[in-house]
């Protein structure tokens, strides 16, 4: 029994958040607070092109006159937005020009996490083992992006967003902002006035990419909010898969993470966009853990363009977040795959958004819950059809798994439906762990923990199948992890 | 989180605007601007859709009066409210409450003529092992506006069964509440709309689960055609505590014409562990294959429409357990198709 041997192994690696490590790296911070000389002080630190630090103004001007929204259904302790670093950055005389160059003991963390910064460390594997160019953020700036010139001589554009405003302002000022308006909403607007770093791609025509692209985000330094801002173009026919990985550190206090993600997905151009999210979710008691308020958005512009949103949230002490795609283009497809795993204290606010806009326009939306311990989950959407988007088609699925009587899990869906040739069809179940499914499985001698990752495993195996396949393994322990400690 | 708001007919500050989350798409505010003021009385002419049904006849003319009943036996009430007025407004109250053990027929009847705002306010108390059967019919003329509310409370083993039909307004909402209070009561509520020009409906429902072995099924079908809309919102609360609910909501809606339009909001708060819930909503059009096969059979392709939406909303017709009034309810609706 391959399958059981796994799950024991899985079970037995478990441990309670192995990535809460602090590392003493010398950092440089901005001073405490947020007013517009931060927001000067970080554009001038990139060294920015004039509109962009106008941009940021406004942004900022936008951000004063907006309120904290507070229809989710979570509960936190409000941010001190003035008692926060706004900028964090590890210290450095120059940017490093190569991997050599690069502070050996950020490339320890990095090595601790289990992300391959070192190019060879990648070849010298096995023979045709697939490669991951990684686009490593340590708080507010990104230390390293591997395999930069193998993807340029496709001409993939792969470099930090700081790089990419000096290298190609035009182009990010054609794209920045199209998708995320900066007054969308109150952290996008917010980060949109302090962003720090985040990654750039652009993939020309026709090209597919031929490595898995992926940004990798730490916190580490303490009251530091973290703001990234990512921004992903697929020029007309071309293709790329993209992951995002976090992690931080385990802390008393709660840490804010307010990113932007960003996808412009221009005629026939696919986009993948995987995130397995390990925030630190707080220990048993609910105390710290990071509050995950991240807007992300594609814009399927182009005539059958596709977007797929991939997302494993196991992390966070609150998650807030509806990865969304805005179907302009005919015949335009967009995808939502979810877990969302709560545990302890933990609170998640999360689903998505499909606004069809186009012909023929179709989406697909598969979220799973599992909430055990005090936590509660809710699947919040909306798939909405426009008067002109004739004949769009959608399918909507959300499971809850409950485990133990203190959790909650809530299903909120809107269906807005202005078109008559729409067909949308919505289906959702809460239900406990089979009770029979548990007690075979420790008939055939699996411990209760065991078993009930077994079995939860299953549940969310149509989610995990859209993941990588690297990362499938890895969002596989995860679950496992996530969920020690909730029975019994 | 119960963000609805205590409407109150005479207190324009009350009236909720699409802001409040629970009527965003019943935007009342933006209809009804300030307070209308209040219709005198009307005479109530004919005998109402269930004068074929029986049993004693309570009646409410624009608001004045109120009902206050009480069901000791197996018996049949008709409740007619009846509006009949120009740009006045008013508000009727009707209260039921059952014995332990009874057995009601409740058949209520919403006619109206005029321009009016209509405010009904219904509570309803189940006892315990008592079965209530309430049917509603709405015929309201496409100028009026109308919110009714109403309050279903279950005892212990109560059995509830709630039929809705109805044809719209300009704005119309009719929203129910019930509560399971105590354990093992079993509920069944489906609605069914029939919309054409630019009528509105809005069939709302909050059903709680407080205790323990409750059981909700909810079906609700509807055709909006021409300009109108059609709105569900159905929410199914399961408190900590009350293990082995089940409850199941489904909506079904067609959207039969270029302009019209849907909206639905079926919701699941649970914090209960030992439950069986689910919903599902599916909105779409007439098959054209299937319209395509009778018309070359023969029939119009009006007839034909006519046809599928009789079949498509007769699930929810069905479902009424008592003959007589299953077969005046069908009457009803296929004069109406």
């Amino acid at each position: 029994m391959v399958a059981v041997k796994e799950t024991v192994d899985t079970v037995a690696e478990l441990e309670r958040y192995k990535y809460g490590f602090t590392s003493d790296v010398e950092q440089e911070f901005a001073p405490k607070g947020l007013n517009t000389d931060i927001v000067r002080f970080i554009s001038e630190k990139k060294g920015e092109p004039e509109w962009m630090l106008e941009w940021r103004l406004a942004a900022y001007e936008r951000w004063l006159a907006m309120e904290e929204p507070t229809w989710a259904a979570v509960k936190y302790d409000p941010v001190d937005y003035q008692d926060l670093y706004y900028y964090a950055a590890p210290k450095t005389k120059e940017g490093p020009k190569s991997l050599d160059e690069v502070d050996p003991e950020l490339l320890e963390i990095y090595a601790k996490l289990g992300i391959p910064l070192k190019e060879q460390e990648v070849l010298a594997g096995v023979q045709g083992a697939p490669k991951v160019a990684v686009d490593a953020v340590f708080d507010s700036v990104s230390v390293v992006t591997t395999f930069k010139e193998e993807l340029a001589k496709v001409g993939v554009i792969f470099m930090p967003i700081s790089e990419a405003l000096r290298e190609y302002p035009d182009l990010v000022r054609k794209y920045l902002g199209t998708v995320v308006p900066v007054s969308d909403n109150y952290f996008a607007a917010l980060n949109s006035a302090v962003f720090s770093d985040g990654s750039f791609v652009y993939i020309p025509p026709g090209v597919r990419c031929p490595m898995e692209l992926s940004t990798y985000f730490r916190i580490n330094a303490s009251q530091t909010g973290q703001f990234e801002r990512t921004l992903i173009i697929a020029d007309k026919g071309s293709y790329v898969s993209y992951l995002e990985g976090c992690t931080a550190p385990m802390r008393d206090e709660n840490q804010l993470h307010a990113a932007v993600v960003e996808i412009v997905a221009l005629d026939d151009a696919e986009v993948k966009y995987s995130t397995v999210q390990n925030w630190y979710p707080g220990d048993a008691e609910g105390k710290g853990g990071i509050y995950n308020f991240v807007t992300k958005r594609a814009d399927c512009r182009g005539d059958r363009s596709k977007v797929s949103w991939t997302q494993v949230e196991t992390g966070s002490a609150v998650t807030w977040k509806y990865p969304s795609c805005i179907l302009k283009g005919e015949e335009s497809s967009g995808e939502f795959y979810s877990i969302a795993i709560t545990n302890g204290h933990q609170q998640a606010d999360t689903g998505t958004k499909m606004i069809h806009l186009g012909k023929n326009s179709k989406s697909r939306i598969i979220a799973k819950a599992v909430s055990a311990g005090k936590s509660d989950s809710t699947y919040r959407g909306l798939v909405s059809v426009h008067p002109k988007a004739t004949g769009v088609r959608n399918f909507t699925q959300c499971d809850s798994l409950l485990i133990g009587k203190e959790c909650g899990s809530h299903t909120i869906p809107y269906i807005e439906a202005k078109n008559g040739s729409a067909q949308m069809e919505h289906e959702a179940t809460t239900t406990r762990l089979s009770e029979d499914q548990l007690f075979y499985a420790q008939q055939r001698g699996l411990s209760e923990e065991e078993a009930v990752a077994l079995l939860v495993n299953g549940f969310v195996r149509d989610v995990l199948q859209e993941l990588p396949m690297e990362f499938a393994v890895e969002a596989q322990k995860l679950v496992a992890i996530s969920l020690e400690g909730s029975v019994g | 989180m119960n963000a609805i708001a205590r409407f109150d007919l005479n207190n324009a500050a009350t009236y909720p605007s699409r802001r409040v989350e629970a009527w965003k798409y019943s935007d009342l505010a933006r209809i009804l601007r300030e307070t209308p003021k209040l219709s005198a009385t009307t005479d109530i002419k004919g005998s109402g859709p269930f004068a074929a049904l029986g049993g004693e006849v309570l009646s409410l003319a624009n608001g004045h009066g109120s009902i206050d009943y009480s069901a000791a036996d197996q018996v049949t009430v008709q409740v007619r409210l009846v509006s009949d007025a120009e740009s006045t407004g008013h508000t009727a109250r009707v209260s039921i409450k059952t014995q332990a053990g009874a057995k009601l027929l409740l058949l209520e009847s919403h006619e109206g003529r005029g321009d009016y705002v209509a405010h009904n306010r219904i509570d309803i108390d189940v006892a315990a092992g008592a079965e209530v059967t309430r049917i509603v019919l709405i015929d309201e003329p496409e100028l009026a506006v109308s919110v009714t509310e109403a309050e279903v409370n279950l005892a212990a083993g109560a059995k509830y069964r709630q039929t809705v039909l109805t044809t719209g307004a300009r704005l119309q909402r009719f929203e129910t509440r019930l509560a399971h209070h105590a354990h093992g009561a079993d509920a069944r509520m489906d609605g069914l709309y029939l919309l054409k020009g630019a009528r509105h409906t809005d069939l709302t429902s909050v059903v709680d689960h407080l205790e323990a072995h409750g059981t909700t099924g909810q079906l609700t079908k509807g055709v909006a055609r021409e300009t109108s809309r059609g709105v569900f919102q159905g929410k199914i609360v399961v408190q900590r505590g009350a293990d082995g609910t089940d409850a199941r909501m489904a909506h079904n809606a067609l959207i039969d014409g270029e302009r019209a339009e849907i909206d639905a909001k079926p919701e699941l708060i649970i914090y209960a562990d030992e439950v069986q819930c689910a919903h599902g909503n599916t909105v779409g059009t007439l098959d054209e294959a299937a319209l395509f096969y009778m018309q070359a059979r023969g029939i119009t392709a009006e007839e034909a429409r006519a046809l599928l939406t009789e079949a498509f909303l007769n699930e929810v017709v069905d479902r009424i357990e008592q003959d007589d009034v299953r077969e005046v309810v069908t009457q009803w609706l296929t004069a109406r198709l």
